[in-house]
């Protein structure tokens, strides 16, 4: 390791226009076998490959201290950067390890942290906008608006702060309830409790305009409350985010569920390839969280 | 001098009286025989002894002073140590820690002191001439009668004060081997020379003879006799036991006119037998003879094919058997193994199925469906040919007697209809009833033309069966000789004829 | 000559392992600070795997160690949430291992259900208890006291090695610390030595008038503190808890003792052979990935050296019975 480093060195301070050996670049996560991970570092591995990089993919199936474990190997190895795909409050012991050796961590959706000198992330606060501005429109600034939120979970929670500014402008729109759902089994089934109560409780056609979701699972209970309600008629418009495959379909067959927004995981892939990049080449980081942008996805692109 | 008085013990299980007002002085300096067919209540005697069992009545006296019944903290406070027939060893800790099982190890700062532990050991072992055992080894390096011979020792550890005086033993040389079995008489008698008392248990009868002091006879829960040595003998002990009188253990043979040669056994090599030559005759008997080890149950289970043959060749009627077990049994030979308990029953399951398992494929319907009727004939038909006595043949095996159980093996053997049969040690663990059953059975068989194997470490039943005994050395068929005018100890030299030692199996 | 084989060929393999990775590995593998890393890398794993030789020892064995740690680290960082003091917490978490210790103990031992019955129920048992207890999240962050977090991180430092300190991580200080204190539970008391007489011939035992039903109710509660300790040292490490994180350490233990079995001279559990067991495995996950070796190629290589040791070891054994 330090040999490499020292000839690496050398050959800058020659002056030479490339280095001796391909950058080895590790990619650590402990969740590979979740399919948004996959897009990830399929979209990382990709540009990788047009840089020219040797690329290590470490997959602990499910084990964050063993994320730690790996990062002291791959550092021992010596590395040139490492990504990681984790939160890195649960890894500090392996960042500081890392920050000693002096080899950058990028974030590949992972989390900010004084130890990852970039995270490349899809805006949390942007895709709210996008949903909450859609249904906004859509009932014409004016009606009865039912949120899900989740605010005991960080990024879902800057998703809801931004919903109650979009619908606090608009003085005809009046937030009926905010629900926190239970989501010990996904959200779905709680989401349709509370929502077939709230039904129950304004059974007038029109009383309620629109259920903005934070997330799709509780769209998708809301859209299944009101179908069992047999209300579908009423023109109650719902939005999700994240555009999870069930809520593509419920999108695409044209029904009260009408937008959701999609992250471009292998854009993030790629972006953080680029950043990673950047930070080889030597380039002073500034911007600490890289966003890269997400999708409204409607009944016109929810095939694709 | 202690004594223990045993006074009218009675103990009733259900309807059975298995023990009925038996009287028995056991005292110390003497070797005492209790004998008795399965079911006469030597169980029952030593497990009230050991302090297991509750006697509906009498009562048990250490030199006149009452002990508690049924407490084994006070039966052993009072002296008693029980060896047992299954050896109790725990086989990966050492000599010296399995004469620690039942007493604390020494300490030193409450961590264990190995060394004043094998010290311990070491004096233990020295007090019965047994220095040759270091305390450290391993107990799985030892042979099963050198392991007894451990626990024997190890009731001496550190026993200075209160010593124990009378050992109870049951059956001791069930497992073990001619050799063996002299170490154990001679640590015996080293017991007893130091002040010790003995209660020996056994069905063999030459080691009863040549042991005992005073031999007690118990039949169906009663005591019969107790008396010195020389008051009693063989024949005499066996028509106290069984209530008649037997004319000799071992039966006539009605005919002695031998057929054609059916097996043949050339040059045969497997396992740790080497280069075995004999041929067999319909209607003989060939006793199998040798210490433990020399290669007698090698014998019968390479004839069977169960150890691949590396040299060599077995013929049946002429014709070689190359198939292994399958087509041994197939073509006609059939083996009752050794240990019945864990190669030949399956002893939860009825006696129906156990005698109908190596048979199940020529007794299906169709050659594919189970047919427990005809299974059930096939049993009800061998059980009564080897006289099996079982409340029904739906009986779990391990409810029958070793005797009873043994007739089972032998029936699953006749099943097949076989020309040749294969015995390793046929009436290990039987009582003497059981054990002339099975003489009688082995015998009419042959008179019957089958040809037997019989591989045994039982020199009387060698001498009084076979026609001719096959003696084994060091893996080798040393020789062969005929069995009629050979004495014991005739035979017992045969087994170490070349090298005049014992080997140290 | 198979003895020999059957005695060192599993020592010879391993130190194989490691000339391997030396060799291919020059200039990190055999590093002081590369060691170090390992130590402490296989910490969590080594204190569960000796506290699992204390059951395995008597032919038993503990299926709920895995969930058991990670609802250790889930009652202690509740109770972090709760504001409770980090030695309080601890506590409160080890006294939650040791209870379910003594309840597997109960259930193998005085109920009389098979160990894998027992611990496969209680594995689901403790298992959702961390759920109910976490609400199922994961309790990280401004959560965990800095000073529980920095404990994984930090050590003595020995020595400076390129300009870096070179730590002596206080994980393995732990591990350490319950390997010696296993080993002399085990191989110089007389409480370690029934258990092996409980192991070795149970009938024996029983008869030789040892309490074999105490014995092995309390061996178990070994197993529980054991892991409930692993189970924090991850929390640590990770400076989180969720309800699921310490679930891979059980059958990796199992593993791992049954490695070192093949190392003792009649396939008993030690704890000095399982701690060998322990080293392979973490130094083939730290050799394996320093040689850029697939994630899913390493673990099915893992596996396959485990089946050969294992397996070699079997047939050496089977070589010896049939000579016998």
């Amino acid at each position: 390791m330090t040999l490499r480093k020292t000839l690496i060195g050398f050959a800058a301070a020659a002056g030479m226009a490339a280095p001796l050996s391909a950058q080895e670049v590790a990619v650590i996560t402990p969740y590979l076998a979740q399919p948004g991970t996959q897009f990830y570092v399929d979209g990382f591995s990709a540009r990788a490959e047009e840089l020219g990089w040797d690329v290590n993919v470490i997959d602990t199936a499910g084990d964050v201290a063993a994320v730690i474990s790996r990062i002291e190997d791959v550092v021992t190895q010596g590395v040139d950067a490492i990504v990681i795909n984790v939160d890195p409050a649960q890894i500090g012991a392996g960042l500081s390890v890392a920050a000693d050796a002096g080899i950058p961590v990028v974030g590949m959706d992972a989390g900010s942290d004084p130890l990852v000198a970039v995270n490349v992330t899809s805006n949390g606060y942007a895709m709210a906008v996008e949903t909450s501005v859609y249904v906004a429109n859509r009932i014409g600034g004016e009606g009865n608006v039912v949120m899900f939120t989740f605010d005991p979970f960080p990024p879902v929670q800057v998703r809801g702060v931004i919903a109650d500014a979009v619908f606090g402008n608009y003085p005809d729109i009046e937030v009926i309830d905010r629900i926190t759902p239970d989501v010990s089994d996904g959200g779905i089934a709680d989401s349709r409790a509370q929502m077939e109560a709230l039904l129950a409780a304004n059974p007038e056609p029109g009383s309620i305009s629109a259920v903005w979701a934070a997330w799709d699972q509780p769209a998708i209970g809301a859209l299944q409350a009101i179908q069992a309600a047999g209300r579908e008629g009423e023109g109650i418009v719902i939005t999700g985010i994240d555009a999870n495959p069930q809520a593509r379909e419920a999108i695409a067959s044209g029904g009260n569920f009408e937008a959701s927004v999609a992250q471009d995981f292998e854009q993030i892939g790629a972006t953080t390839a680029d950043s990673v990049a950047r930070i080889l080449s030597g380039a002073d980081i500034v911007q600490r969280v890289v966003y890269v942008p997400t999708r409204l996805i409607t009944a016109a692109n929810a095939d694709e | 001098m202690p004594q223990l008085d045993l006074d009218t013990l009675g103990r009733r299980f259900g309807a059975v009286q298995a023990l009925d007002g038996v009287s028995l002085t056991l005292r110390s300096g003497e070797v005492h025989a209790l004998m008795g067919e399965n079911g006469a209540g030597k169980s029952t005697l030593i497990r009230i002894l050991a302090g297991l069992d509750r006697p509906d009545t009498g009562a048990m006296r250490l030199d006149g002073n009452s002990l508690p019944l049924a407490n084994p903290v006070a039966m052993r406070a009072a002296g008693l140590r029980f060896i047992h027939q299954e050896l109790h060893a725990v086989r990966g800790l050492s000599v010296a820690e399995n004469m620690h099982l039942d007493r604390p190890y020494p300490r030193r700062a409450g961590l264990v002191h190995w060394r004043k532990l094998n010290a311990d050991a070491a004096a233990a072992l020295a007090r019965l001439g047994l220095d040759r055992l270091d305390p450290r080894r391993p107990m799985t390096d030892l042979g099963a009668g050198d392991q007894m011979l451990v626990r024997i020792a190890g009731t001496l550890v550190g026993e200075a004060g209160a010593a124990p005086w009378l050992y109870v033993m049951d059956e001791p040389t069930a497992a073990l081997t001619t050799a063996e079995s002299e170490r154990l008489f001679e640590v015996i008698g080293e017991l007893v020379r130091q002040g010790a008392g003995v209660l020996y248990v056994s069905h063999r009868m030459p080691e009863v003879l040549r042991l005992a002091h005073r031999v007690t006879v118990l039949r169906d829960g009663k005591h019969v006799s107790t008396r010195p040595m020389a008051e009693t003998g063989q024949d005499r002990i066996i028509e106290e036991m069984t209530g008649r009188s037997l004319s000799g253990l071992f039966p006539e043979r009605r005919s002695d006119i031998l057929g054609e040669t059916i097996l043949e056994v050339h040059g045969l090599s497997a396992g740790a037998l080497r280069s075995a030559d004999f041929d067999l005759r319909a209607g003989e008997i060939l006793g199998v003879a040798g210490v433990s080890g020399s290669g007698r149950g090698a014998l019968l289970r390479a004839i069977l094919g169960e150890l691949r043959a590396r040299a060599g060749e077995v013929r049946l009627d002429g014709r070689a058997l190359i198939g292994g077990p399958a087509q041994a049994w197939a073509r006609g030979l059939a083996y009752v193994p050794r240990e019945r308990r864990s190669e030949g029953l399956m002893l939860g399951r009825a006696i129906t199925e156990n005698v109908a398992l190596p048979h199940l494929g020529p007794l299906a319907r169709a050659g594919l469906f189970l047919d427990p009727r005809r299974q059930a004939g096939l049993a009800e038909e061998q059980g009564r040919r080897v006289r099996l006595k079982a409340a029904s043949l739906t009986q779990a095996c391990e409810e029958l007697s070793g005797g009873n159980q043994q007739k089972v093996l032998f029936a699953r053997a006749l099943a097949g209809g076989p020309r040749v049969l294969l015995l390793d040690e046929p009436t290990r663990g039987v009582d003497i009833g059981a054990r002339f059953e099975i003489y009688r059975l082995i015998r009419q068989l042959s008179d019957e033309g089958l040809g037997v194997v019989m591989a045994s470490s039982d020199l009387p039943e060698l001498l009084g069966l076979s026609d001719r005994v096959a003696v084994m050395r060091d893996g080798r068929l040393a020789e062969i000789v005929t069995a009629e005018g050979l004495s014991e100890a005739g035979l017992l030299q045969r087994f170490y004829h070349q090298d005049g030692r014992e080997n140290a199996a | 000559m198979t003895g020999i084989i059957r005695r060192f060929g599993g020592l010879a393999g391993m130190l194989a392992v490691v000339l391997f990775f030396a060799i291919n590995l020059p200039e990190t593998f055999l590093t002081a600070r590369n060691w170090l890393n390992i130590s402490q890398q296989v910490s969590m794993l080594a204190v569960v795997a000796a506290t699992m030789t204390v059951v395995m020892v008597m032919g038993d064995f503990d299926l709920s160690v895995g969930s058991m740690a990670s609802l250790a680290g889930v009652v202690a960082a509740v109770l972090f949430v709760q504001e409770v003091s980090i030695p309080v917490a601890i506590l409160a978490a080890l006294g939650v291992g040791l209870l379910g210790g003594l309840f597997n103990g109960v259930m193998v031992s005085l109920v009389g259900i098979l160990p894998f019955v027992a611990t496969l129920a209680t594995l689901t048992v403790f298992s959702g208890i961390a759920f109910v207890v976490s609400d199922g999240r994961t309790i990280f962050g401004r959560d965990i006291p800095a000073a529980f977090g920095d404990f994984a991180r930090g050590g003595p430092q020995i020595g400076m090695v390129d300009e870096r300190a070179l730590i002596l991580p206080n994980l393995t200080l732990v591990a350490v610390v319950v390997i010696v204190l296993i080993w002399i539970v085990l191989e110089q008391t007389s409480y370690g030595r029934r258990l092996y007489a409980i192991g070795g011939n149970s009938e024996a035992a029983r008869l030789a008038g040892l309490p074999v039903m105490w014995l092995r109710l309390s061996a178990f509660a070994f197993t529980g503190v054991g892991a409930a300790l692993a189970g924090l040292m991850y929390a640590s490490r990770v400076a989180s808890a969720n309800p699921t994180q310490g679930d891979g350490l059980m059958l990796t233990a199992i593993a791992a003792v049954f490695l070192g079995m093949t190392l003792t001279r009649d396939g008993q559990p030690r704890v000095l052979a399982t701690l060998a067991g322990v080293l392979v495995l973490g130094v083939l996950d730290n050799g394996l990935t320093q040689m850029r070796v697939d994630s899913y190629v390493r673990e099915v290589l893992v596996g396959a050296i485990i089946l050969i040791a294992v397996g070699l070891s079997a047939l050496g054994r089977r070589g010896l019975t049939r000579r016998a």
